[in-house]
């Protein structure tokens, strides 16, 4: 007997609302349909009534965790339109800041995938670690969060002497918990029983439906924009793409701790190597006509932003893609056949970020016309749908 | 006589009765939590009462008046009875356990086969309250709380028999008094006590085997449509079960209230949260285990174990 199960839009295992129609059979899926929409906020709208200035910060509220790589990329799309030439110091401040992401957005990760497992020990001490780089983040932009560090023309605020001396303390910290929660996840045997096996995405499969980010990387692709096409300092620092070979869950987990590792290294390195200089130049306001692609390794995958400018100072478009969208069919690839119990560590998998995800708009597939519905519409189309499929 | 009568009133229900019972349970409520929260790096109850210690009858009373909710769908009878019927198997069995002195309030041959009983029908309350709730995720709860009864109840009953076995009786007052003459049961049956420890965990549905609510899954499974006083009750009724799931291993395997000098209430009190402290580690040491692991965990392991235990107990004479 099949079954069907909704998980979400509101479930205690997601954190952001994304619907999943689940056909169960015996606690195991046979079928399951993504359904996206829930927070379609209209940016790429928006940002057409905006100037370049404006859609810096506006970038940055894409998504609260990510909020960096999202910064950034716009920042690197409008420089490339601009052919504007940032300063080296501005190079090496945006891949610190990159990175330290990266690590605060992994233990996040760490301890939201325990959480799914029902393992809150974990989750707590995931959570007690990362205050340690946030506070670092604090200190270096004036944020927790919405760093706004990445502007137009290079950085806004530069690192400063005693700032390294902070961030080397609280960095040997983190490497230190890095190693205890390398050992916990390998030994662990009740981690182990979650995660090793559980939710399978081959490396073909991996390839054919273009996984990106840590998703693509524990299936043992060595896929990573920052290696593949390096940005800001990349192309300077000498880091290793973590890979693993497990395709499953616990890989996920490890490719991720190691991350860390490595993201620790990447920072103590552009530390010690950054250059002196400005920290940004001038750009102007208005952008000559053009279209320009960027590409950044978010913590989560790759970002992409497409421009297109008409010569004023507001964008004709502006297109965002970001990791969660690509990795959401393969994340219906690794769904198929897994145990009910198994659906929020899978999910939690790919460390999905559906605010970032929501580019839709509603149309009419009859007539290709785009409609605009108003509240009161939305009010009515629900309770005509319920009364249909449910008799009420 | 009159006197005895009162005596036997004050029993009931001051102490070690009702009164005494309620506050025990929000009491152990409030440690297990604090020392969850401990070993997870946080505060825990902070603001009612002095450290929170009143935290646990706040959110009874909370809930209490909150508003509560009978679903259209549910099966009415079996869903409003469920909680009240929970509540009184949950509390019914500690007044056959001796706290003061070697007799328990209630004490006849065979009451610890009654409370084996109680302790299987509570499952199958869980089964039927979520079934009657005609929820999807609380279906799929309350089948996971019956796959689970299968796992755990015959190795915690195999486990508790075997204290009876060794004291020849199956009475819990009397196996209590034969601990006083021998050694405590944990000594002889260490193997028995490691077991009923686990299929307790099991049977309390706390955090490895919290898989018939696994919050992160299905919504908190079988309890999801209850709300209001039903909630508070089925809460009451999860901290009574976890005060005799302490008190059952006191008395089956830590020699109830006798201490090396003398008996006392005190003692009693002092091993049973031992007990409490033993039940909240593991609660903290572990993810969450799926329903087949722990199917294929009970009988690959722990059924296994507690047989040999028994075994050993017929074959040392001890």
């Amino acid at each position: 007997m099949t079954f069907e199960i909704p998980f979400g839009p509101q479930h205690p295992a997601l954190e952001e609302p994304i619907n999943f129609m689940f056909e169960i059979e015996e606690e195991r899926v046979v079928n399951v349909k993504p359904r996206l929409g829930y927070v379609h906020r209209g940016i790429e709208k928006i940002a057409e009534n905006r100037n370049y200035q404006q859609l810096v910060y506006l970038s940055e509220r894409i998504c609260g965790i990510c909020s960096f790589a999202h910064a950034s990329c716009y920042s690197q799309v409008v420089e490339e339109l601009l052919d504007l030439k940032i300063p080296e110091r501005a190079k090496f401040i945006r891949t610190i800041v990159a990175e330290m992401e990266r690590i605060q957005n992994h233990y996040l990760w760490l301890g939201l995938t325990a959480k799914e497992m029902g393992f809150e020990t974990l989750f707590m001490y995931a959570w007690r670690d990362r205050e340690t780089i946030i506070e670092m983040l604090d200190m270096i932009s004036g944020k927790r969060v919405n760093y706004g560090m990445s502007t137009i023309g290079g950085v806004r605020r530069d690192i400063t002497e005693p700032m390294i001396k902070r961030m080397e303390e609280s960095l040997n910290h983190l490497e230190a918990r890095a190693e205890y929660y390398t050992k916990v996840c390998t030994k662990d045997p009740s981690i182990l029983k979650r995660t090793v096996g559980i939710g399978i995405l081959r490396p073909r499969e991996a390839r054919a439906l273009c996984a990106v980010g840590p998703t693509a990387r524990a299936s043992g692709i060595p896929r990573d924009v920052r290696a593949d096409e390096p940005y800001a300092a990349y192309g300077e620092i000498p880091f290793k793409v973590v890979t693993y070979r497990g395709c499953d869950v616990a890989s996920r987990m490890y490719v991720r701790i190691d991350e860390i590792k490595e993201s620790i290294k990447i920072i103590r390195y552009a530390l010690k190597n950054m250059p002196e200089g400005p920290i940004r130049v001038k750009a102007p306001m208005r952008v000559p006509e053009g279209e320009a692609i960027s590409r950044v390794e978010a913590p989560r995958g790759e970002n992409l932003h497409f421009l297109k400018s008409n010569g004023t100072d507001k964008p004709e478009r502006w297109k965002i893609r970001a990791p969660t969208l690509a990795n959401l069919l393969s994340l219906c690839r690794m769904l198929m056949g897994v145990n009910l119990a198994d659906i929020p560590v899978v999910i939690a998998g790919i460390d999905p970020c559906i605010a970032c995800a929501e580019r839709i708009a509603l149309i009419d597939a009859k007539t290709k016309r785009l409609k605009v519905w108003e509240g009161k519409d939305l009010w009515r189309y629900a309770n005509e749908w319920y009364r249909k499929r449910y008799g009420l | 006589m009159v006197s005895e009568e009162i005596w036997a009133l004050i029993q009931i229900f001051l102490f070690p009765g009702f009164f005494f019972l309620f506050f025990l349970a929000f009491f152990t409520e409030w440690v297990d939590r604090k020392i969850v929260a401990k070993f997870q790096n946080r505060y825990g109850p902070l603001h009612v009462g002095p450290k929170g210690v009143l935290q646990p009858i706040a959110d009874f009373i909370k809930l209490l008046s909150k508003e509560d909710i009978t679903p259209r769908m549910a099966d009415k009878v079996p869903f409003n009875l469920m909680p009240v019927l929970l509540l009184s198997l949950a509390i019914t069995p500690l007044f056959c356990i001796p706290i003061v002195g070697s007799n328990a309030l209630v004490s006849f041959e065979g009451d610890l086969i009654v409370i084996m009983f109680i302790m299987s029908l509570i499952a199958v309350l869980v089964f039927i309250g979520g079934w009657a709730s005609t929820n999807r995720f609380s279906t799929i709860g309350s089948i996971r709380a019956g796959l689970q009864l299968f796992a755990y109840e015959i190795p915690m009953n195999l486990a508790m028999i075997g204290p009876a076995i060794a004291a020849g009786s199956l009475s819990i007052s009397k196996i209590v008094d034969w601990q006083i003459h021998g050694f405590w049961n944990l000594f002889i049956q260490p193997v028995g006590f490691a077991v009923l420890t686990i299929s307790l965990m099991a049977h309390l549905q706390r955090v490895p085997f919290d898989i018939p609510e696994a919050e992160s899954e299905i919504v908190s499974g079988w309890i999801v449509e209850f709300s209001g006083k039903k909630l508070a009750l089925i809460r009451l009724a999860k901290d009574f079960e976890f005060v005799l799931a302490s008190a059952l291993i006191v008395s089956l395997f830590l020699g109830g209230p006798y201490g090396p000098w003398y008996i006392s209430p005190i003692i009693y009190l002092a091993k049973f949260f031992i007990c409490v402290f033993i039940l909240s580690n593991l609660r903290a040491a572990f993810a969450r285990y799926r329903i087949d692991h722990l199917l294929a965990g009970a009988w690959k392991y722990l059924t296994p174990l507690a047989l040999l235990q028994i075994f050993l107990i017929k074959v040392l004479g001890v």
